[in-house]
């Protein structure tokens, strides 16, 4: 009993080889894993989820619950369905979850142990002894969870595309390529997709269809996609599977370019598209289902329809004999094509009274001589990992049937996932013994099968009714049929056992290796809502979403239940239809396009110069300069710091935000965005300014340069920019919509150096030789705007170091060149270029304040003794009356002080908690009293000992007062004492020398 | 001008333009303003977007336009220009000549191209000739002009390499795929 090789149109004549678990086969291109196996007699394909059974292939399609192999040559690719996979010369493939080989696999043994693994188990074991959930069962849990093993490290190159288009057609079968045509060169976008390689499904899937318009089905089709790729409107994807069906006809589809081919690691070997259509159209067909027996799960059962789709699809018959078994009509066509190829099944098991079945079936039966059974069921299988006898019960009697290959059909089910993704609505329909689509949510139609039609007569009426709303040709195709087109189902959802062992199952979901056992010991304990009992059982929770058993179950629980099928209810689909792997939902979005990256005017002059670059927001900051290659971080923050305090350093601070804000109500505005008053302040001055929210709390600081009362420019922190003019746009059009104020954002508009340190008024002079830079011309905190080559600059006397400092504003056109510049002649006075660290240190020594790291946005002004920059006389600013709620005008709240280890060479950490006691206990019993937290600690070279910021309860009346701060991962605390947070030139003699 | 991408279908040039944007409350004094200062007058509608040989005229939301320079101009002219449009009390004009990048799009197969990079609909009865769109491209904000043949895109400066190293991997793997 063997497969045979047929001559099929769909399959290239081309042979070649490929490997299963090291051994290599022949084939054919255009194969897939599963026909290639079956060509060459291979049964027993993997092992089973939970108990190892044997497993074989069952289906000829996505729904494969099984045959789920490793592809060995595509980065290890694990759980790959082997039904929908297609092979290419060379391709290297191996079973999953045995070990140590798939025939001899020692994971059978809980089989045998079924009984502890009943549904649920995991909820009622595991509880001790004490310590063996961590050292025993989840290490072992860990270890032998999933199928196939984790791919190896690959570099994925998938795409996304996006489409915006009129209608989208799922599911290029009869009724898609019916619908198709009906568009072509109409005013219509189209897109059709195909989860296939090849148009025509149910047409090349089984020879039930004699003729179309005369046509045979493959001339149809041929010209079908002749006129489709004519045609100037629609565009045809292939090799296409829709996952998901998301609100406002969204639809997200995965494109496999490389199906059939081998991957090209420099190309893109998947496409992500996601598509917005108008028009949704289902014509996505639907799924046979199966029929729970004894042992149902044993190499050699598969789906009659299946069976089917490997004879005409890739000229495969993978058993000479087969039994079938059926409670339905469809099966005729899969015997027509069984006795055409001058083979014969075995028997015929029909679960219909005789009275039921259609005469022409009854009567090709007996003129082909074949061993019938009506009104009987298979009640079981039997074998060594694959079926040797197949048990008939009909009435009290029982027939044994030596067979290998079962062919089974429950049914089929109207492919209803994405509809119901959609949040369309389904309702049971007797007739088809299914669910079907009833009431869309969105605009979507259902065609074809899909929508519970099976019946072909009938297709081209159905389109020309469901589709009348658009304007489409009138199309109409005589479809000649070979034979009958009627259905008539009978239910049967699970046939009786007899014979009761721990090897015997009967199963419903064949994935996670769920028994119908398990359903009715579910609803025995209680989980007799069907989402419960999904989720206690785990019933049609695999990778194939239970595609061909979930509507069994329902069956099964209502008859449990005593309900009709429709009270039970469905559970909630949910996408995606099938996996996609995370390589295609992240696309080009990985590695260096992880997230998008912004750099300054200077960064190549970084780069040239060693910079180590650190991450702020997106924009790629100098975080510290290497003096050479071995230099630590440390060792060039101290290096920096101690020149720049020297002599001269210079900061490429370009990626502090800069607004622009002008209008006749521009100083009102400016009064009311920040804290400071800003009326008395003089044209071409500067001043520190605090933002904050309506609670009170710092939300943002900068500098504000005031040109005139009509405008000013304003800078911001780097990462706070957008939020900050987000704000102030959102605050003009919704609370001032009064006040004439634009607002423009002028970030990207200058480079903008700090260039600062004892030296600097030397080296400017030598940039800027005609610009007078002396305390009396160009005092602290003001700015001047200059004629620089062919063009503009700004230069404001500010610093973030506490020492003498510059801010220069230059046209990022002109940015590097004048870098360069400021370079070449700061070069006698050691100039440094300082990188992000440096400029923490040197603030922290002086007192000045982060936002976000002294702040986090539950710090007032006052917390920091910043009560000079609050404008008290101001009629209104936002947060002036939050300040004065006694919560935060209390004394007691966290406050900005400075801390001083008392043994100097001590080194205190960031984030660590300031305590009155010099050792914690072992065991904490009792909360320890906190005080407060580290904010910013640094060694200062400078002061050749470590300082600390820290936000202290009541800070302010605890300066020369002796705390300690907790190490981590020691009892042992440091012993500091509080002190002013300006370590450095207290009386700014050095800011305004 | 530099080319970034030439595929069958899509062209990409990176061109050296000067802008600015300007703010003001679109009234007819406003209007003859810009008039006087630039020699065309605003569009109208929101997202309109005028243009010929010399400028491209966008109107990018009901309070803001951007003017861009096709032609060649000095930078002490644009900053002349801001000026003297800066004089008025109602209204703010920033140069932001280098603070942006400019990329010149064409070919028949732009929109496939582009819909690599933006979920923005392209389709012309969506974004329509003389219009303009602010989208995401690439995962960062630009501003898109529908001049009908070409459509000119804008970024920030900062994106510069970025974006461009985007525009060049999206072109390896449509014209490898």
């Amino acid at each position: 009993m063997t497969a045979i090789n047929n001559e099929c149109p769909y399959i290239s004549k081309n042979k070649i080889t490929f490997s299963f678990d090291g051994k290599t086969f022949p084939a054919f291109e255009g194969d897939t894993v599963a026909s290639a196996l079956l060509r060459n007699n291979i049964r027993l394909v993997g092992r089973s989820f939970k108990y190892h059974r044997p497993r074989g292939i069952y289906t000829c399609g996505i729904e494969e619950p099984n045959a789920l192999v490793q592809i060995l040559s595509e980065h290890n690719e694990p759980n790959t369905r082997a039904t929908v996979k297609r092979i290419y010369d060379g391709i290297k493939i191996s079973s999953q979850n045995r070990w140590p080989s798939l025939k001899f696999d020692l994971g059978a043994i809980n089989n045998i142990l079924s009984p502890i693994f009943s549904a649920g188990f995991y909820y009622k074991t595991f509880m001790g002894p004490k310590g063996f959930w961590k050292n025993i069962y989840e290490p072992l849990i860990r270890k032998s969870a999933g199928l196939g093993k984790p791919p190896k490290n690959f570099r994925s190159k998938s795409i996304h595309q996006y489409h915006n288009t009129d209608i989208v057609i799922i599911g290029g079968g009869l009724s898609g390529l019916i619908a198709a045509r009906k568009f072509i060169n109409t005013k219509y976008k189209v897109l059709l997709i195909e989860q296939d390689s090849f148009l025509g499904g149910i047409l090349k899937n089984t020879n039930k269809v004699e003729s179309i318009n005369d046509n045979s089905p493959s001339e149809w089709i041929k010209e079908t996609e002749d006129l489709l790729s004519n045609s100037t409107n629609i565009t045809v994807l292939k090799n296409t599977l829709v996952t998901t069906y998301n609100f406002t006809n969204h639809l997200v589809a995965l494109e496999d370019k490389f199906s059939g081919k081998k991957i090209d690691l420099n190309k893109s070997e998947l496409t992500l598209h996601k598509i917005r259509t108008s028009q949704t159209i289902l014509s996505n067909g639907h799924i046979e289902r199966f029929i729970s027996f004894r042992n149902n799960d044993l190499p050699g059962v598969m789906l009659a329809s299946s069976f089917e789709k490997y004879i005409h699809r890739y000229g495969v018959v993978p058993e000479e004999k087969p039994v079938i078994f059926t409670n339905n009509s469809s099966t005729f066509s899969l015997l027509k094509s069984i006795i055409s190829l001058g083979c014969k099944p075995q028997a015929y098991i029909d679960s219909r009274r005789k009275d039921e079945i259609e005469s022409e079936i009854k009567k090709f039966l007996k003129t082909n001589n074949i061993l019938s059974y009506f009104d009987a069921e298979v009640e079981g299988c039997d074998g060594n990992k694959k079926i040797e006898k197949i048990t008939v019960r009909q009435g009290k009697n029982y027939y044994k049937i030596n067979s290998s290959m079962l062919c089974v059909s429950g049914g089929f089910n109207p492919d209803i996932h994405l509809f119901t993704q959609s949040k369309g609505l389904v309702k049971w329909d007797k007739q088809i013994a299914s669910f079907k689509p009833d009431t869309s949510f969105q605009k979507t139609v259902t065609l074809g099968s899909v929508s519970g039609n099976y019946n072909f007569k009938k297709l081209c009426d159905e389109i020309d009714e469901k589709l009348s709303f658009l304007k489409t040709k009138k199309l109409n195709f005589e479809i000649k049929l070979n034979v009958s087109n009627k259905f008539s189902v009978k239910e049967l959802w699970e046939t009786k056992k007899k014979n009761n062992s721990n090897w015997s199952k009967t199963f419903i979901d064949l994935h996670n290796d769920v028994t119908t056992k398990d359903l009715k010991q579910a609803i025995t304990e209680g989980f007799d809502r069907i989402e419960h009992l999904k989720r206690y059982t785990t019933n049609s929770m695999g990778t194939d979403q239970g595609k061909i058993s979930s509507i069994n179950s329902l069956a099964i629980v209502s008859k449990l239940l005593k309900k009709e099928i429709s009270e039970v209810g469905t559970t909630t689909y949910r996408p995606p239809y099938a996996p996609l792997s995370f390589a295609a939902i992240a696309g080009r979005s990985t590695y260096e396009f992880y997230d998008p990256e912004r750099k300054t005017s200077i960064h190549s002059w970084h780069l040239k110069n060693n910079a180590v670059f650190e991450d702020v927001g997106q924009w790629k900051r100098p975080w510290y300069f290497k003096a050479y290659n071995n230099e630590t971080m440390h060792q060039a923050v101290q290096r920096e710091s101690k020149i720049l305090r020297e002599s001269a350093g210079i900061l490429d601070g370009s990626t502090l935000g800069k607004i622009e804000i002008k209008g006749r109500d521009a100083l009102e505005f400016m009064n009311l965005m920040y804290t400071n008053a800003f009326t008395k302040m003089k044209p071409m001055t500067s001043r520190y300014a605090l933002m904050l929210g309506e609670d009170g709390m710092i939300k943002d600081d900068g500098i504000i340069c005031k040109i005139n009362d009509q405008h000013f420019i304003a800078t911001t922190t780097s990462s706070g920019a957008p939020k900050v003019l987000a704000d102030m746009e959102e605050y003009l059009q919704t609370e001032w919509p009064h006040l004439k104020v634009y607002l423009n954002s002028i970030t990207e508009q200058f480079s903008t150096f700090n260039i600062s340190g004892p030296k600097t008024r030397d080296i400017m002079t030598r940039v800027f030789p005609n610009i007078d830079f002396s305390n009396e011309a160009f005092p602290f905190m003001t700015f001047k705007n200059f004629d620089y080559q062919n063009t503009k600059i700004r230069i404001m006397r500010a610093s973030f170091t506490g020492e003498l400092g510059y801010e220069i504003y230059i046209s990022p056109k002109y940015g590097l060149e004048l870098w360069k510049k400021i370079f070449s002649c700061g070069k006698a006075f050691n100039l440094i270029p300082y990188g992000t660290e440096t400029m923490h240190l040197l603030r922290a020594e002086k007192g000045y304040i982060v936002i976000g790291q002294e702040t986090d946005g539950t710090v007032t002004p006052i917390d920091l003794n910043y009560n000079w920059m609050i404008g008290k006389n101001k009629r209104d600013f936002i947060g002036k009356r939050s300040l004065s709620r006694p919560d935060t005008a209390r004394d007691d709240r966290k406050q900005l002080v400075g801390l001083s280890p008392i043994n100097k060479s001590d080194t205190i950490e960031e984030g660590q908690h300031i305590v009155e006691i010099n050792k914690l206990p072992n065991k904490i019993k009792n909360p320890i009293k906190y005080l407060g937290h580290v904010s910013s600690s640094y060694h200062s070279p400078n002061l050749n000992q470590s300082i600390g910021l820290a936000m202290i309860k009541g800070g302010n009346n605890l300066l020369g007062q002796k705390f300690f701060v907790t190490v981590s991962g020691k009892t042992q605390n440091i012993p500091v004492e509080i002190v002013n947070p300006v370590f450095i030139d207290p009386e700014n003699k050095r800011l305004t020398s | 001008m530099s080319k970034i991408v030439s595929l069958p279908g899509v062209e990409i040039t990176q061109r050296d333009f000067h802008q600015i944007i300007i703010r003001g409350n679109g009234s007819e004094t406003f209007n003859n303003i810009i008039k006087e200062k630039t020699s065309v007058k605003p569009p109208l509608r929101n997202l309109e977007v005028k243009y010929d040989e010399n400028f491209v005229f966008g109107k990018n939301s009901p309070d803001q336009w951007s003017l861009i320079f096709i032609d060649k101009k000095e930078h002490n002219q644009i900053n002349n220009l801001v000026t003297s449009i800066n004089v008025n009390e109602d209204l703010l004009a920033t140069d932001c000549s280098y603070g942006q990048v400019y990329f010149e799009i064409e070919g028949s197969n732009k929109d496939e191209f582009l819909n690599q990079l933006t979920h923005f609909d392209l389709r012309e009865n969506r974004f329509p000739k003389s219009t303009m769109a602010q989208t995401i491209v690439a995962r960062i904000d630009c501003s898109i002009y529908n001049l009908g043949s070409k459509l000119i895109l804008t970024c920030n400066k900062s994106y510069e390499d970025y974006f461009q190293k985007r525009l060049k991997d999206t072109a390896l793997l449509s014209n490898a795929s």
